[in-house]
């Protein structure tokens, strides 16, 4: 169940032609979820910021 | 550890080669998209009956990273579909009905971001939310009431899954795994919509 599908590290980006789909689709994920992360984290310092501002 | 499990650890599929290996993201970011919604609609309930704040602050926490997970479902389907189907969009009903929840995700947060009262905008996205829920079943069961390009569902709550368990472990792994780091996406969300709506409130000032 554990066994590395690829003969080599070239193979499992290549993916036999695939990989372009398969990793512009991995990237697009991680993009998002660490955009929308970095996007509230932000966000919310922003406003803990501007709380802590005096007045 | 599961998308990599999927990714580099499952046999190649007989059909559709390594392009398959699109299911360990597209097929959690397709079942979020609709949990998501469903969460809303839940939220917008609640909020109508018994006129919990929180659950109106959730509604509109959830509705981007709803936005953002049906969009991910949607150009991954896309993009797997350029080697297994030969193109990259088809107006069957499973797709179409995933673009109408993702451009009615995009709506209510529009429509959130017009209102200057937002005792009022809560109060009408509430109602859209539960209105615009009929499109869950819609999408669910599309691909069994009508002829579609998109295949039927794999995995069902009833019938034994009809995909091997070598690819269906890492699968579920998947799911589990997205679930979790939405979650911290929609606490996260949640937390500056409090903030962002209790402001002026005595408490949050204290909390800061």
């Amino acid at each position: 169940m554990f066994n590395f599908a690829f003969n080599s590290i070239y193979e499992a980006i290549y993916m036999n032609g695939h990989g372009l789909y398969v990793w512009s689709v991995v990237i697009l994920v991680f993009i998002s979820l660490l955009g929308f992360f970095i996007g509230f984290t932000v966000k919310i310092k922003k406003i803990k910021d501007k709380l802590n501002e005096p007045n | 550890m599961s998308i990599i499990w999927g990714l580099f650890f499952t046999p190649e599929d007989f059909v559709q080669g390594n392009s398959y290996r699109i299911i360990y993201l597209h097929v959690p970011a397709s079942f979020l998209s609709q949990t998501l919604y469903l969460a809303m609609a839940i939220s917008s309930i609640t909020y109508l009956i018994w006129r919990v704040k929180l659950a109106a602050y959730l509604i509109i926490a959830i509705a981007p990273i709803g936005a953002m997970t049906t969009f991910i479902a949607l150009i991954s389907g896309s993009i797997w579909g350029i080697p297994t189907w030969g193109t990259w969009w088809q107006w069957d009903a499973r797709i179409t009905s995933t673009l109408i929840l993702f451009i009615m995700y995009l709506g209510l947060i529009s429509l959130h971001n017009s209102f200057s009262n937002h005792e009022k905008a809560d109060k009408l996205l509430s109602w859209l939310v539960i209105v615009g829920a009929v499109n869950i079943p819609i999408i669910k069961k599309s691909v069994d009431w009508w002829s579609t390009l998109h295949q039927s569902a794999s995995i069902t709550l009833t019938d034994k899954p009809s995909i091997d368990p070598v690819m269906l472990y890492p699968l579920m792994g998947s799911i589990i795994g997205f679930f979790g780091l939405v979650i911290c996406l929609v606490l996260l969300s949640s937390k500056y919509q409090i903030l962002h709506r209790e402001k002026n409130k005595s408490w949050v000032k204290d909390y800061v």
